[in-house]
């Protein structure tokens, strides 16, 4: 009978404790990695050649992580193009959300009366919290970067085309869920921004034909954003798109096993895919090369995210939290995310392209539905439709540039397009040199105020250090002369500069009178709290009758608006 | 183009890819540590930050929705509301430099009010309770309108966290409170109908004892007819009667040797509160340490004889 253990006595006695030991743990190393051992991945990292038989195969064929990924890459795809590796990007964003997510969903109830406490506690009384929180949202906001690219350049380069149409079809789906992703991961917060931004998000849903209301409670849980429609959103943010998400990583991952990355279009014959058919010359292999790039990859990476979320800088301005949700204010220009911007801009359509709002006429009289309706709800799931086929409708075989003219225009004509509605779908729509389509900002006294007070956000005012907010009243002039108060005196020289330049407006209803005035008064309210407030004294250009327009902000000594 | 071609074709060595790599996962991992150590310090700054803000959040609503009573410099209005901002009411706090140069706020003199009225809790605690809950009594008529409930949870229309942030502006008047004698007071309870106490006349000394009990804080606890009403410790309306009961009992043990009268039990009582812990508190049993040992220290003899005696008449 074997005794346990026969075998280590056995061989300690022959070989002795340390190479015992040390044979034993590569073995355990070797299990570890499905086929390498610890000499194996030394080779690996170090870029040697690999030794004969190559035991760098083994993972791919043994252990599962490695099974998913090809064994051999042609070498034309191992340069920066054709993939600049943006799937590979997308993939390791994915993880990175999941990591940081997994990290703030432990300091997060998703409840109305608890979720913003559990916010404001996550930035200052977790370790890490606040770093946590900015890498999550710079992580999101890139991974929809990345992901847009990835889909732009699969386009480009035609890959989409045959045999890879399912691959690409997956791809849109995860476009879509990346979106969805970093959409509902918006309400959690449970700011004035999150709050807003869901209820003009689910509102589109809303104004759909026949459907949307019903969506649009299914979303909210109830006619309007509460307690329900958190729970639902916060179940969708972290259980319901994740899972889709890792399921199609998963398909899109095997149909790159399966097809090989597609070759830089010219390399192919037409109508022909050699990408898993590669020449032993031309091969290749994915350890080292492939593997040491991606390790190098996800290291600058990171340190990129680290470096955006841990210091203040310009780029990301850091994860924002905007004052408790509040369904009785809305807070003026309120906006969606930005990658929803040009949705915001079809929406806008009927207002600046009047031929179009014709257009728009022919519709509503036939089947009732608002030119408003049309462009935002119906056209964008038709766009997304059109994405979904576009392998299935090309009828071009062909990938190569010179041959495929018709499709690279209308792709960056697309782009342009989406480009351009995204700007018009900002409160203040596109720059004025680009004819200032989308400007929906209100009347100049209100956007005076508006620009110096927002109602969220960072604000002017509050950026002035407190000690040099000197109590008093100050008419807004072009040379203000408060002493030892530069900050300040720059604030009210700005504010005279917004007025001038809206008093010589074009547009006679955003016009702001000749006449108008404007002051701002410092008061002192308690020891470490002044009150700024803003008076634009008027007389309505319609009616003659004089008009004014208070907003007041409160600054407190240590809020820390100042970064003084 | 020759250029582009050259950028769009780069594939760095391997040599570059393991050394930026390294680089990197360095750079991260200094990022990290970095930011360890910083929060050390930048934790407790932004929660500075974020109760700062909540006093600004506070001040809006309290414009919004108190100054109409209580007055916009919160000194109160005669016949409609008392002053918030004073003194009397909260009491004084003191900034000072903690650690990681975090200012605290320190109380530098309780609130009278709050001994006035008996309550056990904080000045905050009370400003949070009444602004949600309200009061629902006219006060005897000295006020207009009863104080409305402000909170969703009793009507009102204050969310809880709106009900933090406006109290959180009322308390921060308690770094500098006003104190001129034009605010307009609360007026004291009971006043305008609440049954006199006994009508033997105390002795100085006695009367003396019966001004300790709030001075000293006795009130925050336990409970004497027309004198103070706290809720934690057992009440004191008859202690001398018991206290002439407990010595003759079998259980009863003193500290040093068997207090032979009810005075001698008072006066050890708040001395050595755990020397013979009563069995019936207003929440149920009493529990020991939860009287302060200190009384034997803070009190002076004087003072600790004056509260003797004047214990002793409750009967």
């Amino acid at each position: 009978m074997a005794i346990i253990g026969q075998k280590l006595v056995q061989q300690l006695k022959t070989t002795g404790v340390k190479a015992t030991l040390a044979q034993r743990l590569d073995d355990g190393f070797t299990r570890f990695t499905s086929g390498l051992n610890w000499n194996d991945v030394r080779g690996v990292l170090r870029g040697d050649p690999p030794a004969k038989p190559n035991p760098r195969v083994k993972p791919h064929t043994e252990g599962f992580w490695f099974h998913i990924r090809p064994t051999f890459y042609h070498e034309a795809v191992t340069t920066l193009y054709p993939t600049f590796r943006l799937g590979f990007l997308s993939a390791w964003l994915f993880i990175l959300e999941t990591i940081t997510g997994i990290y703030l969903m432990i300091f997060y109830t998703p409840s109305p009366g608890a979720a913003y406490v559990n916010m404001i506690d996550i930035m200052t009384n977790v370790p890490y919290g606040k770093f946590m929180r900015d890498l999550h949202r710079v992580g999101a906001e890139a991974m929809v970067i990345v992901v847009t690219l990835h889909m732009w350049r699969t386009y480009i380069t035609a890959s989409y085309k045959k045999p890879r149409q399912f691959t690409w079809f997956t791809g849109v789906l995860l476009l879509i869920i990346t979106m969805f992703l970093s959409f509902s991961g918006y309400l959690l917060p449970w700011d004035q921004l999150a709050f807003w931004a869901v209820t003009i998000g689910t509102s589109m849903a809303d104004a759909a034909p026949v459907v949307g209301p019903t969506v649009n409670v299914l979303l909210r849980g109830a006619p309007e954003i509460g307690a329900g429609g958190l729970l639902r959103f916060y179940l969708m943010h972290v259980l319901l798109f994740p899972l889709i998400g890792a399921i199609f990583i998963g398909v899109h991952y095997y149909k790159v096993v399966r097809w090989g990355i597609s070759l830089p279009p010219d390399m192919d014959a037409v109508g022909e895919d050699t990408a898993r058919k590669v020449d032993m010359s031309k091969r290749v292999n994915f350890m080292p090369d492939i593997l040491t790039n991606e390790i190098m990859y996800v290291g600058v990476g990171f340190a990129i995210l680290a470096v955006l979320s841990a210091f203040s800088n310009p780029i990301f301005p850091g994860a924002p939290l905007e004052n408790h949700s509040n369904p009785l204010v809305t807070p003026l220009h309120t906006v969606a995310p930005w990658y929803f911007y040009w949705l915001q801009g079809m929406i806008k359509i009927p207002h600046i392209i009047p031929g179009i709002s014709l257009l728009d006429g022919l519709f509503a009289n036939g089947l009732g539905i608002t030119p408003k309706t049309f462009w935002g709800i119906m056209i964008p799931p038709i766009i997304i439709v059109l994405l979904f086929v576009v392998p299935y409708i090309d009828p071009n075989p062909s990938r190569r540039y010179k041959d495929r003219k018709v499709a690279l225009v209308l792709g960056v004509a697309f782009e342009a397009l989406i480009l351009f509605l995204s700007l018009a779908g900002r409160p203040q729509g596109v720059p004025t040199w680009l004819s200032g389509f989308g400007d929906v900002r209100g009347d100049a006294a209100t956007e005076v105020a508006q620009e110096f007070i927002p109602d969220e956000g960072e604000s002017k005012i509050k950026e002035i250090p407190y000690s040099q907010l000197v109590e008093g009243e100050y008419t807004v002039s072009d040379n203000p002369q408060v002493a030892d108060a530069p900050k300040l005196n720059e604030v009210i020289k700005e504010i005279n500069e917004v007025m001038l330049q809206l008093k010589g407006h074009a547009d006679p209803a955003r016009k702001l009178a000749t006449d108008a005035t404007t002051t701002l008064s410092i008061v002192k309210l308690q020891q470490n709290l002044k009150s700024a407030t803003i008076t634009v004294k008027y007389t309505d250009a319609t009616t003659g009758t004089p008009k004014q327009l208070i907003k007041t902000a409160w600054v407190h000594e240590s809020s820390g608006f100042s970064h003084e | 183009m020759n250029l582009f071609y050259k950028i769009i074709t780069y594939k760095p060595g391997i040599t570059l890819r393991i050394l930026s790599g390294l680089v990197s996962f360095l750079v991260m991992l200094s990022v990290c540590a970095i930011t360890g150590i910083l929060d050390v310090t930048q934790l407790g700054a932004r929660d500075q930050n974020f109760k700062a803000r909540s006093v600004e959040a506070g001040a809006k609503l309290y414009s919004l929705q108190c100054s109409r009573c209580h007055g916009l410099d919160g000194k109160g209005q005669d016949g409609i509301a008392p002053a918030l901002n004073t003194e009397f009411f909260l009491g004084r706090n003191e900034a000072k430099i903690g650690d990681n140069n975090v200012i605290e706020l320190v109380t530098a003199k309780p609130s009278e009010r709050m001994k006035e009225i008996g309550w056990s809790g904080t000045v905050l605690n009370y400003i949070k309770g009444v602004t949600a809950a309200g009061v629902p009594l006219k006060s005897n008529g000295n006020w207009a309108e009863p104080h409305p409930t402000f909170a969703q949870a009793y009507g009102g229309n204050l969310r809880e966290d709106e009900i933090n942030n406006v109290s959180d502006f009322v308390n921060n008047w308690a770094l500098e409170p006003y104190t001129g004698e034009d605010a307009i007071k609360a007026f004291v309870p009971g006043e305008g109908g609440a049954p006199k106490p006994t009508a033997v006349p105390l002795t100085a000394e006695q009367e003396k004892g019966k001004g300790l009990i709030a001075s000293k804080g006795c009130n925050a606890c336990h409970a004497i007819k027309g004198v103070a009403n706290g809720l934690v410790g057992p009440g004191l309306n008859k202690i001398y009667t018991e206290a002439a009961t407990i010595i003759t009992q079998a259980d009863y043990k003193g500290s040093q040797g068997k207090a032979t009268t009810p005075e001698e039990y008072i006066h050890e009582s708040i001395v050595a509160p755990n020397a013979y812990v009563y069995p019936k508190c207003p929440q149920g049993a009493c529990v020991p340490n939860i009287m302060p040992q200190t009384f034997k220290d803070t009190l002076t003899a004087d003072e600790l004889s004056a509260l003797v005696a004047y214990l002793s008449t409750l009967k």
